[in-house]
Formats: C-alpha cells, structure tokens, sequence
C-alpha cells in the first residue's frame, strides 16, 4: 500500500480539524453557560465549513491529479489489548480514508450543511435556541465528517452516533410543546435499536477477522472494485447486521414511520438532516460495505426487497400527504428505497450519483417549503388556470373498495408504527411496568408502608400565570 | 350502492320527524358554537379581524377574561413582563397610582390593617413580584432555602433594619418572659395585649431566649422572618376561603387528564388532524380523499369502516361501529346525539360540551366552518354542514379513546357516562389554597413593606378576614389588568400630549402644492409620507382606505383567476381586466405562450420530482445541478434575484398595459363588454374618493395615488403585509384605476356638474408602492402627456429618494440591520431582505400600530409618529350636518384598523394560544394554512416574528370632529357603538375649530387637559430616531 504524502494528510486533518473546532468552539462555552454572539457564531461556521471544504476539494484535486484511488490516515490505535504471541487479541483503531466514496460524501456534506448554515444563521435570528441550534449543527456535521471518512467500524460508529444524538436532540428542538418531545423520543428509540445492530456488526467484524478495518475486511482492491473474501456465511451474518442498521439510519420499511415524525424541527434542520443528509447515511453504510455484499446473493436479495419495499410504500404514503414537509419527506423516503434497491444489485456508481443529486435536489426543496403557496400562485398564473390536480395513477381507481382500502393504508403510513406499537413496545412497556410493579412490593414490603412518597405528589405544570 | 345508501341516510334524517326537535336544538347548539372558533380563512387571503370577535358585546375587561377561559389564553401580557416595564420607565409609578385610584374610586382609602389603605395594599402587590406555587414546593422552599434566614432581595437594606429593629424592640418589650432585674428573678409575664402563641414560644425557646443578648443581626433577621411566618401561618389558618372554587372541567379528557395525566385526545387527535387535511386539501395530494364529494361524516365511514390490519389498540371495534353507522343510515346529528347520550352528557350541558370539544381541535374545525360559510373564498368548498359532520366524527373518536384510555390507566370499564364521576375521584385540587400558600403571600408583603411580626401578631380573627380577602381578591388578573391599562395610559398621555401641542401650531393647507400624493391609511405609510414632506415641504399628502373606493374583482395581464380587491365585508359587484394593447399583442401572445410552456414544465418537475420513477430519472439526472439555484439564492439572495429578473423579463407581460375599466354592455359581469364600470358608476367613485379625503379645491398638477402590498418569500403569511383594506390583496390595481377614472374627460364634466371641479390641467397617476423591498411603481406612464413629464420626473425623484429614506427608518427596527446603514445601504438591505429565502422577517407589516387618526392632515403634519399611526384624511369643514362623510369613513376605518389593532393585541399577548407561534417549524398544510412541526391543529392568529416588536395596546383614535357628532355616529352604528363603549378602542376627539382635545371614558366625553407643555424637536426624522432600535417618543420635526 502506497504512503500516503505528507501534505495529504495535512489536508485529511484539516478536514476533520474544522467540524471539531466548530463543535468545540460552540460547545464548549454553551457548557460553561456562555452565549456566543450570534454574528460571531456564524462567522465561525462559515469559516469551518468553507476550509473543510476547501481542504477535501484540494484533496480530490491531488487524489486525480496523482491518480490516487486510496488515501489512508492512521490515528493510531486508541485502544489496545495485547494477546499472546504479540497477537493484537482487541484494538480500536481511529482511520481516516479517502477513497472514491468518501470524497464525493464529505464534499456533499459540506456543501448541504454550509448552505443550510447560512441559511439557518438568518433563519433562526434572534431564537432563544440560536446557541443550542447550532452547538447540535456542529456536532452534525462532525459525525458526517466522521462516518464519510471512516476507515474503520469503530470511527464509523463514532460519528453514527454523533449523526443520532444530535438528530434527535433538534427534533426536540421546540421543547416547550409535547409532540416535538415525544416524537424526538420515537426518533430516538429506533436510532437505538440500529446503533445496536451496527455494533454487534462491529463486535462481529472483531470476531472474524480480529480488527475492524474496512479495507482488511473487505479486501482486496479500493473502492468500489474492491472484492471481498469473506465467507458468504460470515458475510450472511454481518451483513445483516449491517443492513438492520441502515434500515434503522435511513428509515426503510418497517422503521419508516421515523422519518415524519422527524418534521418536529426548524425549517432548516428538516431539510439538512432528513430530507438530504442523514437519511442517506443507511445507504452510505451499504455502499461502503458494498463488497461484502456481493459475496452473499441471499443479502443482496434481501437489500433489494427492503429498498423497492420502501420505495413503494413511500410512494403510495407520499401521494397521500396533505402537508408539505410529509409529503416532500416521503418522496425523498421513495428515492432513498430505488437507491438501496441500486446497492443491492450491485450499481454502486449509481447509487453514490443518485445519492448526490437527490440530497441536493431535496435540499433546495425542502428549504423553499414556507414558500410553497407562492410558487403555486406564480405557476397558476404562468399557465393561466388553477392547477390541475397532479392526479397519482390511484386515484383514477374511485372509490372502489380496494381503492379506499389502499388509501388507508398510505394515510394510516402502513400500520408501520401501529404495528410497532403494538407488538414491540407494547411488550417491552408491559414487561417493564411487570417489573416495577414487582419492585415496588419489595420497597413497599421493606419500608413496612408505602415507599413511594413522590407518588402521592401531583405533577405540576407550573401555572406560570393564573387564569383567575 | 354506497352512494345510494348515503343519500338515503340523508332523506331519511330529514323525514323522522320525532327528532326534529332535538336535532333542531342541536343544530341551534352547534351553529353556536361555532362562533367561538377561529374566523381565519384560507391564509392565500389573509384578513385581520378581532380574536375575540364574539365577546365584543362585552366590556374588554370581562371580555377577555371571559376569553381566557374559555380559550385556556392569557388576556395580558404577564405580570414579569409589566413589572420589567415598569423597572425600565415604560410604565411609571405614578400612572399606576393614578390607573388604581381611578379604577377603586371612592373606596380606594378604605382602611386595610397593617397596610393602610386599600390603595395603598394594592399598589405593594404591584410593586413587586409575589411568587407562589404548589404547597409542596412553598413547604421545601421555606424549609431548604434561606427565605427563613434573609429578607427577601427586592427589599432595600433600610427596610431590611427597620424589620430587625422593630423585631427587637417587640421582642423585648411585649413578648419576652424574660428576667426583670428590679423583681428578683421572679418570672413576669409581658404586658402583651394578646397571649403568646406557642408557636412563637417554642421558637424563642429555640433561638435560645436566655442569650437573647447576644443575638447578631443574623439572627435577629432569622428570629424576624421566622415569627413572622408562624404568625402568618396562624393567622390565615382558620379563614374560609374568598375565591370561588374552579369549575370542574367538563369534558371527559380533561378530567381524566388531570387524574391520570393520560391525554385521551392526543390518539384521536393524530388520526382527526390527518382527514381533516385530507379533507379540505386544496390540491397539495396527488391522491385526494376518495369519497370527498359525499361529505366528511361518510368519507370517513368509507374510509374507516375497512377491516384493517392492525390498527391501534384503542380502535379496536371502531370499524363495526362505523358500519352500523352507515348501514343503519344514522346521520351525523342523529350520531351526535347519539355519542352524547353514551357519554352521559345532559342536554342542560351540550352547549358548553360542544363548544369545548370543538375548541380542542379548534384550528381545524375553523377551517371547515369557514369553508363551508365562505365558499367562494377557496378553490374547494366544503358542503354546508360540514362542521356537523366533523362533530359526529370527533365525538365517536372520542368514545374510543376515552375507553381505551379509561381502561389502561384506571383500570375502569364501567359505562362512559359514568366515566366522569370515576375520574373526579383521582383529580386533585388546587382549591381551596392552602395555609402555607395563602400565608406566605402575607409573608412576602411583610417583608417588602418592613411590617414586623407584632403587627400581625395584634391582629384579631375579623381583621386578618378582612386582610387575607382582600390580598386574594386583587388576583394576579386583576393585577395584569391594572398594568395594562397604566400601560397603555402612559402612552395615551404622551400621545395626547404631542397632539394637542402640535395641532395648535397648525399651517393650514399649502397654498401652492408641487404635487400631490395619496397613500394608504395604513401607518406604514405615515413615515413615507412624512419624509416626503419633509423633502418637499410644497408637496400636499392625503391618506385613504387603499383600495381608493373601487371595490373590485380584478385579474392582471399574467393573472390566471380574478383576486377581490376591496374590504373583506364588501362583496365586489363589478370586475376589471388588465390587458394588454393591440400593438404588442403578437409578441404578448408569444410570451403567454413561453410562460405557460415554461410553467407546466415546472409544475411536471415539482410533480415528478415527488413521484416514484420519474422522480429517481430526475433526481439522479439533474439533481447535483440544483446546487446552483441552492447556493445562490441563499447566500447571495439580491444578485440572484436580479438575476432571474432579467431572464424573467422574457416572458413578462409588454410594459404597455391597458385597464378594461369602462363597461360597454349591462350588467356587469366577467366577460367582453360586461367588465367594468359605467361612467356613471366612475363618476360616483372619483366623487366619494374626493369628498372623503376632503381634496375638493387647491388641486396641483399633478395627482399620484399609491396603492400598497407587499412581497417576501417563504413566507406563509405574506398576504397579512398586504392592504387591508384590498382584503389582503395589492392595491395598486385600484389606484391605477382610479387615476384612470379622475384622468377621464366625461367623469370630470360628471365631477363638474356635482360641483366639484378638478382643473384641466391636473393629471392623476396611479402607482404602487411595495412596502418590503421599498420601491414605487407607476402605471400608464406613456399616457402622461409633454406638458407634466418634467413635473412627473421630479415627483419622481422626489419619491425616489423617500423611498431609500423610509427603507432607513424601518432598517432601524431589523436587529439584522447595522445602525450605520447609509440610506442606499438601507434600500438594498429590505430589497435583499424581501428575495431573501431564509428571511422569517422580510417587514414588520403593522406591528407597533397603536394610533388611529381622521382628520385633516395639516395638524399632524411635521410630528413623528414612528410608523404607528394610521392616518386617514377628513375635512370636517366639508362634512354634512348628518356627517355623512365621517360616518362612511369609520364604517370602513373601524373594523379594518380596530381588527388589525385588535389581531396584533391578542397574537403578541398570547402568541401560542391566539397567534401561531414561532414561524420556525411552521408546515404548510392543505394549502390553506400552517401546522407546527410534523402534525398539529392548524395555527391561526400571528406568528411571533411579525408581533414581536408590538406594544400590546388598544388602538388609540384620535378623530376631528365634536362629541355630539360622534355620540350620534355611536347611536346609529351599534359596531363603531359597541366598539367605543366597550372599550376595545381608545376614543378622543379634537375639536374641528379649536383643536382642543377630549377624551371618552366611562360614557363621556372629557376635556383633556395635557400633562406636559412641550414636545421634543427635531431637525429631522433621521435626526431624530438615529441610532435608536427601540419605540420612539413623539418629536416635532422642524421643516
């Protein structure tokens, strides 16, 4: 493997240098209890933001330049647990890699959430949430950063996560009414449960082939020629994993009921986040382990059912929508289905274009939604009518029985959440409510009276100003 | 067949007669209710109009407070808010002394114990912030903080001593049973006028008595505090409580929400919001409702009646019941009864269980109510009735969710009817107050006036009934409400003040005007017209309802549907073309062709791009190239704008427009001969339009009215910038119309013979004046002949220049905008502000309106009024005996300003309850308004970026003409009548001849008296407000 030169990697850390000063210099003084001031916090992201992607076009430069297909950034190992036989028995390895994949990722996320930072820095002027909003921004930006140039399982999962916790915290952005709390929590929980799988996936990667280096796992060659030789059997058992998480990640069905939900934010943090960027992230971790893939036709075939599964559930949701957040949000949804059926038949190239262009393209969309009646006023009078109804094919069924039913099946968003609802969390709650009230007996039974003097108090509201 | 049978359902309602009654109750009950709802329509025609419209019978105190409760809203702003007024001289001491001797009257210095008068008690709890809170939260508070140990912050250190001193001195001298030294050490009770409590015992035992001696200050300070609390604490002990207990919440929802904290309408609500959009969408589905034509009770039946996959939990039986609906034909009022029966809610009480239900989800049950009312308003109506059929719905929803709820967390599965007697069991209530919580309000005055203990400690039983009832009658309402209206004396004063100062030093008319100019009356004018005076001292301003007396329905060269340009109460009776003229017509039909070309494309992408495989063929094509649109708009907004200006001109209309404004064939109607107006009908419009304004005699030469709007983007609430009185619309349509009508030969030989006579060498121009990005545009510029081009060029310049200046006072208010702007720098600022996507405050449309002023311009010319005024202009010389004239201008100046006046009140005081939040979230639903965030009711009212710098005030009227007159225009206009007697307007008067001022309060008219003898001068506007951010004081600008 070629050395990387020196000036490289000196631009592969100023990539990663900016979203982390960012997120400090926000962050720190937001701990501290400190406000920047709103004209200086977004001269910082500016700054940040046009350096970082400035430093990964002039590493795109060299990389075709120098006809460089990999470019590799080792930050050591953090972790390392030493075996027998000077045999590495755990190490957790931070990498940086550059490749034909990540560049064209990470340009994308600056471009996308630069724009959308100048546009949130006017957007959210004089918001009592100006400072948080933006200390959430950086940490954003820091885990797309992260998980694009991720050469590792471990850096990847470091900056999934950071993608989650701030993804969810903006949906929770409004935190004074209780629907953006509660569907923030909803957010939140899948994002849990395709952290869970993402790391088993790593614990699994580990146990195979004792570290958790992309380009050790997958093999030979870079991307995306790389070819991989892991058992298909192994690949079976990762790769499903991997697929959960990404199913989690990018809303595929049956998690989809997400993504709506997510609509809870400022303008800007929508469009950023679930129409362009993160919603991708799912199908981005399909691309990078895309070699994997390959080896196993049962994976494959599994990816391709639960991306057109996707699409069209998204599709016949979307033409139902009445709002124009949901509705733009399940178009994206629809695309990001096509894109994950792409992966699963092996059109990587496509795939990562339509990635591009879809972000992008949804990006602009979603930032013009307020603007929505105006543009249908100005389309009325360019074509001198009111505008037709952009009838979908279904709707040419009447109101047949089947066409109702279908109907209520995209307004109800496919019973998907129902029916997590139903058979996941309603028995998770019920086993542990099982459990509380079981400790509850014991306290009760060891106190000798009742031990929960917090349950006789009513929960107050804080009427802050009386009625009366 | 289900059509069949949903027909059938609907004839066999009307024919059992045995109901009729019943349901006719019910309808009336209904119909009623729904006057509580949110009267916005569609947001594509905003109209400001009063929020609490159907209080206005009511005086605005009651009103309000009537409103809250029902509403669940805040009437005033809150009591922090008014006290940091109050810290920061917005609200003076003295006006509060004032404002509470005048609401108390005679009884204001009946005596209180401890605190003097009564007067004297209530300004203390004005003073400064009493807190309270749960009992729990007052027990922890006294017991873990130092409220035991120091005397409360606000109290200054002299009061703070005198508390101690007073403490010692009581101590030692009354309550002590302390060691006489001259008895030998026998042991003498003090002389005490009332036995020691043993609460106070205990504590002197506990601060240890025999070392009293030595107590430091500290502990002075504690022993003082602490006394003072058990003296409190046993002196509210025993008393009955004053205020009377909460009424019980009637809905089952609420009670079982504040037994259990189970939120039995979030379930039904999600489901509700989702088909009420579905079912009023105006177009933005590709998939709309199948069924919606049969009317929302049977959409939703069809709909829900399927036996699903899982559906919810709480659900479950609700397909069966929906088919037993439909197929036992039972209709939707039959089903309201029918749900009402189950849920056990007695006639005597469905008014009232109705109205609550519907304000639960009250954006959307508006909507419906609005549509079904205004159809005409929206490209899809809803069937009459409508809201009757939601109300079925809503009500089984509920049964559902009730049981279900009722059943998971009470484990109750009894009847719903009794479902309300079951959850009462759990609600606690925070009435009557507890001894800690009605004590330590005692406490905290205590401590604020340096009342030691002993003064409480003397108090017998009666007195302290009398104390503690009067503390609790002056509740924090009472208290926000004599805030308010010290608030707006304040500013009534100051107001009054400049007027009466000013309109004595009156000019007259000037003899010889360079031009003329008429505006809007909206008060974003008043600082145009006020720079352009200021320019041009020769140059004469009038102001007028904007829509310039021609109430139309008016469709532009590149408009597809005709907009109503007028007041919203007027429906227009005649319609006017734009067109375009025969000599650019070929290249005109070449550009309507390229725009629609161009616009269907567009539609087709913004279609495709939402669909399934057209839109993966778009998005990966050519979506990286949107990087370039996305980009640039966002940060560099102007360049961008401009640039697609230019390509935009391609394919605009030709600059050479004609108005179809005369009418050739009768009646009037929206084709060929039909549009427009006879020369009769114009004659009697440029009539009224003179008459009102009072310009009969002393024309220029040259006439230019301004009509107004506003344009922004990714703004949803862009048509609430726009002229009120165009309905919403932009009212430069009519201006141009009626420069058209006062430029032609037949009207002013029409004109003539009425005895109002325009010279022949005056020309009108029509313009229109773009109130975000600041720039006039003038119409039918190529009819202005040779002779006025040189005096149209340098009007021109003239407004030119006005235009950047009025941009730098508005810049002054944007936080965004340095306050170093040069005046170009300022125009560029709106303009960029205005193609700005990511702009939520392109302007700041009417807010801080507060002032409301009819009469001639001559006596308010040269004051700065700092954009708050609406200036209308009337000639009481000129006027009637019957006043006529003043009459037809307040019909139309009352509602229009009073609505926005009123809007702006109730949107900043509650901007969550009344307005619609902050616009960060906002989501465009149905095309007809906002939700916030992924689902919610649909949110009326304004949001809080257009509100935020408004002073929540009644409008102030100011009007030139006498008590009698307006008393007689009182009478016979019960709404001007109702508006003025109930105060939701201030009213003043200035005398037409001597240009005194009175005041109408309580029923009269009273000579105002000024409180000050001079108003600040200025140079110049710019002199004057120069580097303030903030509300303005009123200034004479020296010209």
């Amino acid at each position: 493997m070629p050395e990387t030169p020196v000036f490289l990697t000196v631009l592969g850390m100023i990539v990663l240098a900016c979203p982390v000063l960012m997120t400090i210099i926000l962050g720190v003084p937001s701990l501290l209890g400190l406000k920047l001031r709103e004209e200086r916090a977004t001269a910082l992201v500016f700054m940040t933001t046009v350096v970082g992607l400035l430093a990964s076009l002039a590493i795109l430069g060299s990389m075709l330049i120098k006809d460089l297909q990999y470019v590799p950034i080792e930050l050591g190992n953090w972790v390392v647990i030493e075996g027998p036989e000077n045999h590495n028995l755990y190490h957790f390895s931070v990498k940086l890699v550059f490749d034909r994949l990540s560049v064209p990722f990470v340009i994308l996320s600056f471009v996308l959430s630069g724009t959308v930072g100048a546009f949130a820095s006017k957007y959210m002027h004089q918001e009592r949430g100006f400072n948080r909003f933006f200390t959430l921004y950086a940490i954003f930006v820091l885990g797309m950063v992260v998980t694009s140039l991720a050469g590792t399982i471990e850096t990847l999962f470091t900056g999934w996560e950071l993608v989650g916790l701030s993804s969810a915290l903006l949906v929770a952005f409004f935190q004074d009414r209780p629907a953006p709390a509660r569907n923030a929590l909803w957010v939140w929980v899948i994002y849990r449960f395709s952290d869970a799988a993402l790391i088993l996936a790593a614990v699994a990667m580990h146990h195979l082939r004792g570290e958790g280096d992309f380009a050790k796992m997958l093999g030979t060659g870079f991307w995306p020629e790389e070819y991989s030789s892991i058992e298909p059997r192994q690949a079976l058992v990762v790769g499903f994993l991997l697929l959960f998480a990404a199913m989690g990640k990018s809303a595929l069905v049956p998690f989809s009921g997400w993504l709506p939900r997510a609509m809870e934010g400022p303008t800007p943090s929508s469009a950023v986040f679930y129409g362009a960027l993160s919603v991708h992230l799912g199908a981005f971790l399909l691309l990078r382990v895309s070699p994997l893939i390959d080896r196993s036709p049962t994976l494959s075939a599994a990816i391709v059912i639960v991306g057109s599964l996707t699409a069209l559930f998204a599709y016949l949701a979307g033409s139902v929508q009445t709002d124009i957040k949901s509705a733009l949000c399940f178009a994206s949804l629809s695309q990001v289905g096509i894109i994950v059926t792409e992966i699963g038949f092996g059109l990587r190239y496509i795939a990562l274009i339509h990635i591009l262009g879809h972000a992008t393209l949804r990006t602009l969309q979603f930032v013009r939604a307020p603007t929505l009646l105006h543009d249908y006023h100005t389309l009325e009078n360019a074509i001198g009518k009111h505008l037709p109804h952009a009838g979908a094919p279904m709707g040419r069924l009447g109101p047949r029985r089947q066409a109702v039913w279908l109907y209520r099946f995209a307004m109800e968003r496919g019973y998907l959440d129902s029916a997590l609802k139903a058979y996941i969390v309603g028995p998770f709650l019920r086993f542990f409510r099982h459990c509380d009230a079981l400790e509850r007996r014991w306290t009760d039974y060891l106190a000798g009276g009742v031990s929960r003097e917090s349950d006789q108090v009513k929960p107050h509201f804080g009427t802050i100003e009386e009625l009366t | 067949m289900e059509d069949s049978v949903s027909q059938e359902t609907a004839t066999s309602n009307r024919d059992r007669g045995g109901h009729a009654g019943h349901s006719e109750h019910l309808h009336k009950v209904i119909h009623h209710a729904a006057h509580l709802l949110p009267a916005q329509g569609p947001i594509t025609v905003f109209i400001h109009h009063n929020t609490l419209h159907a209080f206005e019978d009511l005086p605005f105190s009651e009103a309000v407070k009537k409103g809250a409760n029902i509403f669940g809203c805040q009437p005033y702003l809150t009591e922090d808010r008014y006290r940091e007024a109050l810290a920061r001289g917005r609200i003076r001491f003295d006006t509060l002394q004032v404002v509470l001797q005048r609401d108390l009257g005679s009884t204001a210095f009946e005596p209180i114990p401890c605190f003097g008068t009564r007067q004297e008690l209530r300004l203390s709890m004005l003073e400064y912030p009493l807190r309270t809170g749960p009992t729990e939260e007052l027990i922890w508070y006294v017991s873990e903080t130092n409220a035991l140990k120091k005397v409360r912050a606000e109290a200054s250190s002299a009061m703070r001593s005198k508390l101690i001193a007073e403490t010692h001195r009581w101590v030692l001298r009354d309550l002590r049973s302390g060691y006489d030294p001259t008895l030998n050490g026998s042991v003498r009770r003090t002389k005490a006028t009332r036995p020691v409590s043993e609460s106070l015992s205990e504590l002197l035992d506990r601060f240890g008595e025999s070392t009293i001696e030595d107590w430091t200050d500290d502990d002075w300070e504690g022993f003082a505090l602490q006394a003072l609390w058990r003296v409190c604490c046993d002196g509210v002990r025993n008393l009955p409580p004053y205020t009377s207990p909460p009424e019980p919440p009637l809905r089952h929802r609420d009670l079982l929400l504040e037994a259990t904290g189970e939120d039995s309408d979030a379930p039904v609500h999600d489901l509700l919001i989702r088909f009420c959009a579905a079912f009023l969408d105006q177009g933005l589905a590709h998939w709309a409702l199948p069924g919606r034509e049969r009317g929302f009770y049977q959409a939703f039946c069809s709909l829900y009646r399927q036996p699903g996959p899982p559906p919810e939990r709480w659900m479950r039986g609700l397909g069966i019941e929906l088919a037993r609906l439909q197929d036992e034909r039972v209709g939707p009022v039959e089903s309201i009864e029918e749900s009402l029966r189950i849920l056990g809610v007695s006639e005597v009480e469905w008014g009232e269980y109705i109205s609550s239900t519907f304000l639960a989800l009250r954006g959307w049950g508006g909507m419906i109510h609005q549509l079904e009312m205004r159809g005409d308003r929206a490209a899809m109506p809803v069937a009459e009735g409508s809201l009757a059929e939601f109300l079925a719905v809503r009500l089984i929803l509920d049964r559902f969710s009730l049981a279900h709820a009722a059943k998971e967390v009470l484990n109750y599965t009894g009847p719903l009817s009794e479902l309300r007697i079951a959850a009462c069991v759990g609600v606690g209530s925070p009435w009557p107050p507890s001894v800690e919580q009605r004590a330590f309000v005692v406490f905290q005055l205590a401590q604020l006036r340096a009342l030691s203990p002993d003064n409480f400690h003397k108090l017998t039983a009666p007195e302290w009934e009398l104390l503690v009832s009067e503390i609790e009658r002056f509740s924090a309402l009472e208290r926000r409400r004599i805030f308010h209206l010290a608030y707006e004396q304040r500013f009534t004063t100051q107001t009054l003040d400049a007027i009466s100062l000013h309109a004595k030093t009156t000019a007259g008319r000037p003899a010889t005007p360079r031009f003329q100019l008429v505006c809007c009356l909206d008060e974003r004018e008043e600082s145009f017209r006020r720079h352009l005076e200021e320019l041009a001292p020769s140059v004469e301003t009038f102001g007028a309802a904007g829509f310039y007396s021609i109430a139309m329905y008016y469709r532009g060269a590149a408009d597809a549907n005709f907009v109503p340009l007028c007041p919203f109460v007027i429906r227009p009776q005649h319609w006017v073309t734009e067109e375009v003229g025969d000599a650019f017509g070929d290249s005109d039909r070449r550009r309507k062709f390229s725009r629609r070309a161009l616009g269907t494309a567009s539609y087709g992408f913004h279609v495709g791009t939402r669909s399934f495989a057209l839109g993966a063929l778009l998005t990966g094509a050519v979506g990286v190239l949107a990087s370039v649109p996305l980009v640039a708009r966002i940060l560099f907004p102007r360049l961008t704008a401009q640039t697609r200006s230019l390509f935009g001109r391609i394919v605009q209309t030709p600059p050479a427009t004609r108005l179809h404004l005369e009418r050739l064939e009768e009646p009037a109607g929206q084709v060929g001969g039909h549009i427009g107006f006879s020369v009769d009908e114009m004659t009697a419009l440029g009539e009224r339009l003179l008459r009102d304004m009072g310009l009969t005699s002393g024309f220029s030469r040259l006439l230019i009215l301004l009509g107004h709007g506003s344009n922004s983007l990714n703004n949803p609430h862009d048509s609430a910038h726009n002229c009120g009185a165009c309905g919403g619309g932009e009212g430069g349509p009519n201006a141009r119309a009626m420069a058209q009508i006062l430029n032609d030969k037949r009207v002013r030989e029409g004109l003539d013979a009425r005895g109002l006579h325009i010279p022949g060498d005056t020309l009108v121009v029509g313009g229109y004046h773009n109130t975000c990005n600041e720039t006039v545009t003038f119409h039918d510029l190529d009819r202005i002949p040779g002779s006025h081009l040189a005096d149209f060029e340098s009007a021109r310049r003239a407004i030119e220049i006005v235009c950047s200046r009025n941009a730098h006072e508005r810049c002054r208010r944007f936080m965004s905008a340095p306050l170093t702007l040069s005046y170009s720098g300022a125009r560029e600022h709106v303009e960029e502000r205005s193609e700005d996507l990511a702009q939520t405050r392109p302007e700041f449309g009417h807010a801080t309106n507060a002032i409301t002023i009819v009469g001639r311009r001559e006596w308010s010319r040269g004051l700065f009024l700092d954009r708050r005024a609406f200036l209308t202009s009337y000639d009481p010389t000129l006027d009637d005996e019957n006043v006529s004239i003043l009459t037809r201008i307040l019909q139309a100046v009352f509602p229009v300003c009073a609505g926005i006046s009123l809007e702006y009140y109730f949107s900043h005081v509650d901007n969550t309850g009344f307005g619609c939040g902050t616009k960060l979230p906002h989501n465009i639903a149905a095309l007809l308004g906002v939700m916030d965030g992924a689902a919610s009711d649909l949110r009326t009212g304004l949001p809080w970026q257009m509100v935020e710098i408004h002073e929540p005030m009644r409008s102030l009227f100011v009007i030139e003409t006498t008590p009698e007159k307006m008393t007689g225009i009182m009478d016979k206009n019960a709404g001007i009548g109702r508006l003025c007697r109930n105060g939701w307007i201030q009213l003043a008067l200035i005398d037409p001849i001597t240009k005194d001022v009175s005041q109408y309060r309580d029923g009269t008219f009273e000579r105002y008296r000024p409180q000050s003898d001079f108003i600040p001068k200025a140079a110049s506007s710019v002199d004057w407000y120069r580097g303030w951010r903030d509300h303005l004081e009123f200034a004479e600008i020296e010209s």
